[in-house]
């Protein structure tokens, strides 16, 4: 197996999520924390990230339904998600929720239902794309996955 | 505020001294209460022995990302960790002296509940907490907000997302 191989597809498909805007700085500034102490940091961040933006995006949805136009509450949500977003670097999605509280802030029933549709999206691509990024870096054997990411 | 507290040096260094000495150096009234212990002095144990005790940060965030970062940042820097996700909370396990030796607070401003500005009061109102330097995280740049913070006597205030550079920036500043 070529591992030298899978490690540069694996540092060209990250390069491509910072490229295509799904992740910005502050991603680099968590794979940076990453050591021999926690060796697996940046993924069981990056996996807590995507159950907890669930859950809130879930919580979200049924404010939606529950306080029609409470639009404090449901933007008090969106602060609590896009702050997720923000420590993990999930650039795109950080967008839809700017986007939300704008809608928000305009009292656009129609404008924050489209957001949030957006960001249930944006969130399934960045799960999958980042899900596949680091079955690459396993594959790429314990050097791959022990050491600093490549880039 | 800080300058009335003990010399103190919040760079981290490996301690030598024994569980003993440092609870007697460290804490004179926990064999009495457990209260929380304010700052953690440099202690010369021996005529040539100088040794720190490792510092104990409390972090308050409701965001379980959120804590998962900062407490890596701080643990990355050797500090020893305690995260709450409320400050209600962060309060009641001070109060009950189930959280001890704190050295610093780190909070998130906006949560839920009791914000963090909110515990940064309650703290300084306290006789046992009050010399705890209280650091305020947010993730909105508001100048108001910032000074009143400050104002009400927290160390600094983070931008949030927080990097590591702002913490060692922040530690390296208290002396």
């Amino acid at each position: 197996m070529d591992y030298s191989n899978l490690r540069r597809q694996a540092a060209s498909m990250k390069r491509g999520l910072f490229d295509q805007g799904y992740l910005d700085e502050q991603f680099r500034q968590v794979e940076d924390l990453q050591d021999e102490a926690s060796p697996n940091f940046v993924e069981e961040v990056v996996v807590l990230f995507f159950k907890d933006s669930a859950k809130l995006m879930s919580n979200l949805e049924q404010a939606l339904e529950k306080y029609p136009r409470d639009f404090n509450r449901w933007d008090a949500y969106m602060q609590q998600l896009k702050g997720s977003c923000s420590s993990i670097g999930a650039s795109r999605m950080k967008i839809e929720c700017l986007s939300f509280r704008d809608n928000c802030g305009q009292g656009n029933v129609e404008g924050c239902m489209g957001s949030l549709q957006k960001l249930k999206r944006e969130h399934a691509l960045l799960r999958q794309k980042l899900e596949s990024y680091f079955q690459l870096l396993r594959q790429a054997g314990p050097a791959g996955a022990a050491t600093r990411p490549v880039m | 505020m800080a300058a009335a507290a003990p010399a103190l040096s919040l760079a981290p260094m490996a301690t030598t001294v024994t569980a003993a000495a440092a609870q007697k150096a460290a804490s004179p009234k926990a064999a009495a209460g457990g209260d929380v212990r304010k700052v953690v002095p440099v202690m010369a144990a021996a005529a040539d022995e100088v040794v720190v005790q490792e510092l104990h940060v409390l972090a308050v965030d409701d965001s379980v990302v959120d804590r998962a970062v900062i407490a890596k940042i701080l643990r990355s820097s050797k500090y020893r960790v305690t995260t709450v996700e409320s400050a209600t909370r962060a309060l009641e396990l001070l109060g009950l002296g189930l959280i001890t030796n704190v050295n610093m607070i780190i909070t998130d401003y906006w949560m839920p509940g009791m914000t963090g500005y909110e515990l940064l009061k309650r703290v300084k109102e306290s006789s046992e907490l009050k010399e705890i330097p209280v650091v305020i995280m947010s993730s909105e740049n508001v100048p108001n907000r910032i000074n009143r913070c400050l104002e009400e006597g927290a160390e600094d205030f983070l931008l949030k997302p927080v990097r590591p550079s702002d913490v060692s920036r922040l530690c390296s500043r208290i002396r």
